[in-house]
């Protein structure tokens, strides 16, 4: 399909994909179908149609809205040029010096005639923007990709308008006919910010979005010890959107009780007071285990940035993982959850901080929790341990990892640091790894989501 | 371009016209929505809180189109053997009853099991076939030569399993019986799905449908929708009402009234012959507009401001 419909609707929907909106081929064929149906005459008309086939969810349709009045507005100033600004006296005055100038040089009346200059001279904004427009075709300009391209495309363009000629002009006037050279650089300037203005359209348009994206994708893989704490609004927003698509994925288990093998005998039984004719068959119900999560964090302070959002984390997945008690220590331990429920999480954080902070001691705190939770972990449970390892040369009670290990499901161990520093210095780590079903390096977002990602299918297969 | 089965779907507002002349006010967006549904075969999935008109878009529009109206009300449970079809095992039994006398002239005089079931092999399958199938709701819409319009309502409310099941019906227009094979709609029925967002539907069910979303109307809709279902109903006073219904969604309660409320509400007011609003009348029948006793009680402290605020905007 090669009409002028498709041909503009393609960025768009490139611009859609960007701001998160996900179109497949199918919904753009859909869309083309429905743009060829309604025609491009009515505005608001082809906002609903289109809005009907891209978004799909109240929330998605807030932002096609906004992408649709962002988009089609640029392109709107090209079609209905402005004819706010007719050519006015004061664009005359500035031409007085050339024109006396061209009186007397040719090649400053050459240079005059050409449409560029005279389409200036003249403030004609439809043979501007035309010409622009087309420039802006001729270097790609729907290519812009990064901020910083923005001058090198502005400079492009003018290039492709012939704007050199100008620059050239001005140059060699400025030495001996200074007015005429002031009057041309004005222009110059004048052509130069709508050009600029075009390019910014353009790089809202096609690539803010890929640095948006890009941004992103970096901030995923930075050790979160290391983020500054102004991206943590940005951090925020990347692990919302990762609850959001675990949630999905997991989401979608429903209850299967009723179902299952007839139970013969419960079925004889009940049957007794009808007459031996099984009325009422009973199934048996399938044993569902209610999966739990332990989450023991190491707060102390090399690690409590980490614990913080692991927590964050698993406490947003609420739903899905509703039995979860979570523990913090450093060398003394100590339950969590019900800050962790009641308070906002940042609150929360700060104050387990304050009460558990300091140096650690794991012997002291495996010891503390085995001997008041050792007892219901069993093998529905997983626990979670996030710590460094690092015992400040201290006795650690294997033992007890042991017995953790033995009675439950799984224990997961996560270790903020790299790999290849584990064993290093004070780092027990090397031997943790034989203690626990899984041992796995954990600073970074992408990694966290992994994990969220296993614990909760694991939990949810059981 | 347009479909030839529905001529009254023809442009964009020519729906809105013959939607108005059925008492149905809808928004530009609505019409657009229907025409795009009706030109490209495709399924409206409908949205929105409880009570806007949602069941009442596809009921007007198969009075529009004058096509009969299939409803499928979804609940959880709901399977194929009541959604799709089903084998009228009543009427097979019968019907082996019966042809067992016919069985001994059919074998007639062949000797021998192996010959004898030879011989049975030659007929077909009479049991499974279309004259023993129960058309359920979504085949019975396929089955409509004129074209029809289904209204599976509340799919929200159905099985996720359900909803794969519909996949193919939504799609594709056709049903596959595996006994019998696929049985495809002589003219494709116009689909409307409803849902009050209970929960989120899949994506592949999102994806087959033209989305729509309709949101709590504004002032003049509303008023224009009161006018068109309730037309007796004074100018002034059905001002005021849609006024102070506009006020309380304002407020923070549980179920905030719909336009199906405010349509009982206005045809109450005419029933009482009320001539204007009045704290009054409000409180005797406000249990007409809210629906919990909560909303009723907060809602009661407030009425003397609210009606001030209508009266005097």
């Amino acid at each position: 399909m090669k009409d002028p419909g498709s041909q503009s609707l393609l960025p768009f929907i490139r611009f859609l994909r960007s701001r998160d909106l996900p179109v497949s081929p199918a919904d753009t064929l859909d869309a083309l179908e429905v743009a060829n149906l309604l025609g491009f005459s009515d505005r608001t008309q082809l906002r609903q149609g289109l809005g009907a086939t891209l978004a799909k969810s109240a929330s998605e349709e807030q932002i096609f809205a906004d992408c649709f009045d962002t988009f089609f507005s640029c392109r709107s100033d090209l079609s209905n040029p402005t004819h706010e600004d007719p050519p006015t006296q004061a664009a005359n005055t500035i031409t007085e010096p050339l024109v006396e100038l061209a009186k007397r040089q040719p090649e400053i009346a050459g240079l005059m005639s050409q449409p560029l200059l005279q389409a200036l001279r003249m403030n004609d904004q439809n043979t501007l923007s035309l010409a622009i427009e087309e420039a802006a075709l001729e270097v790609d300009l729907q290519h812009i990709k990064l901020f910083t391209q923005r001058g090198q495309y502005v400079r492009k363009i003018l290039d492709a308008l012939g704007e050199s000629a100008l620059r050239q002009a001005a140059l060699e006037l400025a030495e001996n006919e200074p007015e005429a050279a002031a009057a041309l650089n004005q222009y110059r300037e004048e052509l130069r910010l709508q050009v600029r203005e075009r390019v910014e359209r353009a790089y809202v348009i096609h690539a803010s979005g890929d640095t948006e994206n890009f941004m992103d994708e970096a901030l995923s893989h930075m050790r979160l010890g290391s983020i500054d704490p102004h991206h943590y609004q940005r951090l925020r927003r990347l692990m919302a959107r990762m609850v959001r698509k675990l949630a999905k994925r997991h989401g979608r288990r429903k209850r299967r009780t009723k179902r299952g093998q007839l139970n013969l005998s419960a079925t004889l039984r009940r049957a007794v007071a009808t007459d031996g004719i099984p009325f009422h068959p009973q199934w048996r119900q399938v044993n569902r285990r209610r999966p739990q999560i332990l989450a023991i964090c190491d707060v102390s302070g090399s690690v409590a940035t980490y614990a913080k959002f692991l927590l964050m984390f698993i406490y947003a997945m609420q739903d899905l993982l509703p039995r979860t008690r979570s523990f913090a220590f450093s060398a003394q331990i100590g339950e969590v959850s019900d800050l962790l429920e009641t308070l906002p999480i940042e609150k929360a954080i700060d104050q387990i901080n304050r009460c558990y902070g300091g140096a650690t001691d794991y012997a002291q705190a495996l010891t503390e929790f085995c001997d008041s939770n050792l007892h219901e972990i069993n093998s529905a449970t997983t626990v979670v341990i996030l710590g460094d390892a690092r015992n400040n040369n201290g006795v650690f009670r294997w033992d007890l990892l042991s017995e953790i290990k033995a009675r439950a499901q799984q224990l997961i161990w996560l270790n903020p640091e790299a790999k290849r520093a584990w064993g290093t210095g004070d780092s027990e780590m090397l031997r943790v790894i034989k203690h626990c079903h899984v041992a796995t390096e954990c600073n970074n977002l992408k990694q966290l989501e992994r994990i969220v990602d296993k614990l909760l299918a694991d939990s949810r297969r059981s | 371009m347009s479909n030839p089965i529905y001529p009254e779907l023809q442009s964009v507002d020519r729906i809105a016209d013959a939607f108005e002349r059925d008492g149905y006010i809808c928004s530009s967006r609505i019409a657009t929505v229907v025409f795009l549904a009706a030109a490209m075969n495709k399924p409206i999935l409908v949205e929105g809180p409880p009570g806007v008109g949602k069941t009442e878009l596809a009921k007007t529009c198969a009075a529009v189109v004058n096509k009969p109206l299939v409803r499928l009300q979804c609940y959880e449970g709901l399977d194929e053997a009541k959604a799709l079809y089903e084998w009228k095992y009543g009427k097979q039994l019968l019907y082996t009853q019966v042809l067992r006398e016919q069985l001994g002239e059919v074998l007639g005089d062949s000797q021998g099991l192996r010959e004898s079931m030879q011989k049975l092999h030659q007929f077909s399958d009479v049991f499974y076939s279309e004259s023993f199938l129960e058309p359920r709701p979504l085949l019975r819409a396929m089955e409509y030569a004129e074209g029809s319009v289904l209204l599976i309502d509340e799919i929200d409310k159905a099985d996720f399993e359900f909803e794969s099941l519909l996949l193919e019906v939504l799609s594709d227009f056709q049903v596959s019986i595996p006994e019998i094979g696929t049985i495809e709609a002589t003219s494709k029925p116009l689909v409307f799905l409803t849902s009050n967002d209970t929960r989120d539907l899949s994506d592949a069910l999102k994806r087959r449908c033209l989305h729509l979303h309709i949101p709590y109307p504004t002032l003049e809709l509303e008023a224009r929708i009161i006018a068109a279902r309730v037309p007796d109903l004074q100018r002034g006073l059905s001002e005021q009402l849609v006024g102070f219904v506009h006020a309380l969604r304002e407020l923070d309660l549980k179920k905030v009234p719909a336009i199906s409320e405010t349509i009982d509400w206005a045809r109450a007011l005419m029933l009482l012959n009320a001539q204007a609003l009045d704290e009054r009348l409000i409180h005797d029948t406000l249990n007409v507009l809210l629906k919990y006793e909560e909303d009723v009680s907060a809602t009661e402290g407030q009425l003397h401001q609210l009606l001030r605020q209508v009266t005097f905007a």
